[in-house]
């Protein structure tokens, strides 16, 4: 085997239900002590809810400045993570609670003033940390549900061997909620008295809480001290159910087997796996079924550590990178808490005691609703080696899907070309034949729209077999499914609601439904980076085909929710308007077709000029035209930001296309799809532009400003 | 297939049809053919919606998988199931 070049680990932070930092945190693994009880983080009513949960100390006071319980979290682990080091140029974040406390509160008390809703959005937990940290780089949203910090993880290592980032802060933060609380209850999921990981009474897990991070560098400086070596992580879909996972853990199986292939790394030298181990029945039995498959009959020593800290959902995978490390670092094994009696039909042996040992190579396994799953493979320090970037390739684009309040592409060619808006909310006509009607039955509108996007895009492209690379940009995800959740809690007062809701509402669920129509075995990611989301999905798809991905479906889109996203969004108290885009993005090579390449992501004060001056020194007079989309928060300064992108790149026609596309937080990766169909015509299809060197740059001018080029 | 036996049978039916958005008439569900499965295409996550729906609206837990099995053996066993437990009549 020969894997790809190394991160390495110089900085962790993490909380957890009985450790506040790392340092309780070793207290608490060398002596494990159960700490579940039930929530405070939230009131519970009903003899049903009496759950027990394993909460954070010291967060449930309300913060003066109206940081939600996630944010908090996050900072705190993220501050001790990046410590006294030098800063880091880049975040990925795993999260999908984001600002869900803080939002029921003020939805069941009937707040009608959007800045209470200001934290809402996944995005806010990232910006929060840039903003600590005056982050200048790409900061990253990734919500893939349970297995979120660990594909963040996974997103921070491509962009180090890629040369975007030096120095990166990655990992993941989730706060207890009252709808993962009641969703997983609903589900019967969670144990009555706190979970047991592979015991053979075990009755399902316990809702957790807290952060994990890590500071992963390409070369440190000789003076910084490596804690561990990030070798590999390896990423999958089961494509078998929305909640289940395969009950012969293939898509396990894979996660683990790519991880183990991209590190270089044969499975016998493999030390210790953190398993997943949630402690429900399903989980643990697939689990320990794909072990066998990975390792054969001589297992790694293992545990799931979930009987002690609780299954802190996204940030799991992040709290559990730090633990990974630390028993690296330590020759500590941890235990496997919370056991009686292991379940034989498992035919696995965990450690039931913290135990030390030679620690050389750790597996550490997460994953979550959608069959998303992720491995990350950790080692102790190696000698840091030279990495030598190559600039992200152009991909050409096989196939083109939109949706916007015109219809399908050709329908918003159309008004565009009579200079009409297409924006408003998508026909339902254009999208309702998204899958068959027994498959979407249970659906509502932004799983729908994002399956008729890839079906679309997937049969424009003629390809036959699934897609190799799957990823998907949302900002808001899945908000009618949270709100009937929501209503129908409250309602019955915090009793009762809709499971598929529930399930529903989880950022990447319309991605495993993808997944699941096309039999996508492939990694599946969801980036909810706010209007960065379509921006994200392009550049991990430009990362996975450099890594040598075949193929790769990217798809970004938005669905209007009446009550929520009015309140969440300050683009939809414009006017309802939604939809998305979607491509099969191919290596580039001799075919004709439209190319697209991400070039650039600048953030702080002086995000916009910083770009432009990027842009312009790497042949700016290249372009024929700037499609510039300007987020509603900075609407009041539209007029200064085309004059100073029209400065930049003199005699170029600047258009600012929110306001012929549509106003939601993925309109520009349907501007993407309208620049491809213009460089193919040679005009763009806004004002009409004419394009004689079929090139065009997308740019984005919000709180971080970014760049795509478009060309043929 | 039988006819509904009793308006809490037919009442079901009704529920069923509804909460899980099946594409059918609440008269053509055969009252004792099984709930789960190829019949009808309802799978675990409907049977947990239905699990709430019985709860929630007859103050009747399933919460196990034999209680399951019993359960949603038919639209039949799922009101005998109801009417044996139910705590008001």
């Amino acid at each position: 085997m020969s894997g790809g070049a190394r991160a390495h680990v110089t900085g962790i932070g993490a909380i957890c239900a009985g450790a506040a930092n790392v340092a309780e945190l070793r207290r608490l693994l060398a002596s494990p002590e159960r700490r579940f009880r039930l929530p405070t983080a939230f009131p519970t009513k009903g003899p049903g809810a009496e759950l027990p949960v394993a909460q954070v100390d010291g967060f449930d006071e309300a913060d003066p400045s109206g940081l939600p319980r996630t944010h908090r979290i996050a900072l705190a682990a993220a501050k001790e993570a990046v410590g006294q080091g030098a800063l880091p140029d880049a975040i990925v974040v795993g999260t999908t609670t984001g600002g869900i406390l803080t939002t029921e509160n003020a939805l069941e008390a009937g707040t009608a003033d959007p800045r209470v809703y200001r934290f809402h959005g996944l995005d806010t937990v990232a910006q929060l940390l840039a903003e600590s940290f005056s982050v200048t780089g790409p900061v990253v949203t990734v919500s893939t549900a349970c297995s979120s910090a660990a594909v963040a993880i996974s997103v921070a290592h491509a962009l180090l061997r890629a040369g975007l980032a030096r120095r990166v802060l990655a990992g993941g933060a989730d706060s207890l909620s009252r709808l993962t609380f009641h969703g997983f209850r609903q589900l019967q999921l969670v144990s009555p008295d706190g979970c047991r990981p592979l015991d053979a009474n075990r009755a399902g897990m316990t809702v957790g809480e807290g952060a994990g991070f890590l500071v992963l560098e390409s070369a440190p400086e000789a003076d910084r001290r490596v804690l561990a070596d990030l070798r590999g992580t390896g990423l999958s879909c089961d494509a078998y159910h929305a909640t289940s996972p395969h009950p012969e853990g293939a898509g396990a199986v894979l996660a683990m087997e790519r991880a183990l292939a991209d590190a270089g790394i044969e499975p016998s030298r493999v030390s210790y796996v953190n398993l997943h181990g949630t402690g429900t029945p399903d989980n643990d039995a697939a689990e320990a079924r794909a072990l066998k498959q990975v390792f054969g009959q001589e297992l790694p020593a293992l545990s799931s550590i979930k009987g002690l800290t609780g299954h802190t959902l996204a940030a799991a995978g992040g709290l559990e990178a730090v633990v990974s490390v630390i028993a690296l670092e330590e020759g500590l094994l941890p235990a496997n808490t919370g056991l009686e009696s292991i379940d034989p039909k498992l035919e696995v042996s965990p450690v039931v005691e913290p135990t030390h040992a030679a620690v050389e190579v750790v597996v550490s396994n997460s994953f979550g609703f959608g069959g998303n799953n992720a491995s990350i493979i950790l080692s102790k320090p190696t000698a840091v080696a030279k990495v030598s970037p190559s600039p992200l390739p152009a991909l050409r684009v096989a196939s083109t899907a939109c949706l916007t309040g015109r219809g399908a592409l050709d329908e918003t060619l159309v008004a565009l070309a009579a200079g009409e808006s297409a924006g408003g909310l998508v026909p339902d006509a254009a999208f309702a034949k998204a899958a068959p009607a027994a498959f979407i039955r249970r659906l509502k509108r932004l799983p729908r729209l994002m399956l008729a996007l890839a079906n679309t895009a997937h049969a424009g492209s003629g390809a036959t077999a699934a897609p190799d690379f799957l990823a998907v940009g949302t900002a808001w995800g899945p908000l009618a499914e949270t709100q009937e959740f929501l209503r129908k809690l409250f309602e019955s007062g915090d009793q009762f609601s809709s499971p598929t809701d529930f399930i529903g509402s989880v950022n990447n669920a319309p991605a495993g439904q993808v997944a699941l129509l096309l039999g996508a075995h492939s990694p599946n990611l969801t980036f909810s980076s706010g209007d960065r989301s379509f921006e994200h999905a392009v550049l991990s798809a430009s990362l996975g085909i450099a890594a040598g991905a075949r193929d790769a479906l990217v798809l970004a889109a938005e669905a209007y929710e009446p009550k929520l996203s009015p309140l969440l969004d300050p683009e939809a108290a414009l006017s309802p308007c939604d939809g998305g885009a979607g491509f099969v993005l191919m290596p580039d090579d001799d075919t004709k077709g439209a190319r697209i390449r991400w070039l650039a992501e600048v953030g702080g004060d002086g995000a916009l000029p910083s770009i432009l001056s990027i842009l312009a020194k790497d042949d700016g007079a290249r372009f024929d035209a700037v499609s510039v989309g300007i987020p509603a928060p900075f609407a009041e300064e539209s007029s200064a930001i085309l004059d100073r992108v029209a400065e930049a790149f003199p005699g170029c026609p600047v258009l600012s296309y929110r306001e012929l596309l549509g106003h939601h937080a993925s309109v520009s990766a349907t501007a993407t799809a309208v620049a491809a169909q213009g460089v193919l015509t040679g005009t763009l299809p806004l004002a009409n532009t004419p394009l004689p060197r079929r090139r065009v740059l997308l740019l984005q001018a919000g709180s971080h400003a970014t760049a795509l080029e478009v060309f043929a | 297939m039988t006819e509904a036996k009793d308006a809490l049978t037919a009442e079901l039916a009704r529920k069923l049809v509804e909460t899980l958005g099946l594409d059918m008439a609440p008269e053509s569900v055969d009252p004792a053919a099984p709930l789960i499965g190829a019949g009808l295409g309802i799978d675990s996550i409907d049977t947990l919606e239905l699990v709430v729906m019985i709860e929630r609206d007859y103050g009747v837990k399933i919460d196990n998988r034999a209680a399951g099995v019993e359960a949603f053996a038919s639209l039949d066993a799922l009101a005998n199931y109801i009417r044996q437990r139910r705590k008001t009549a």
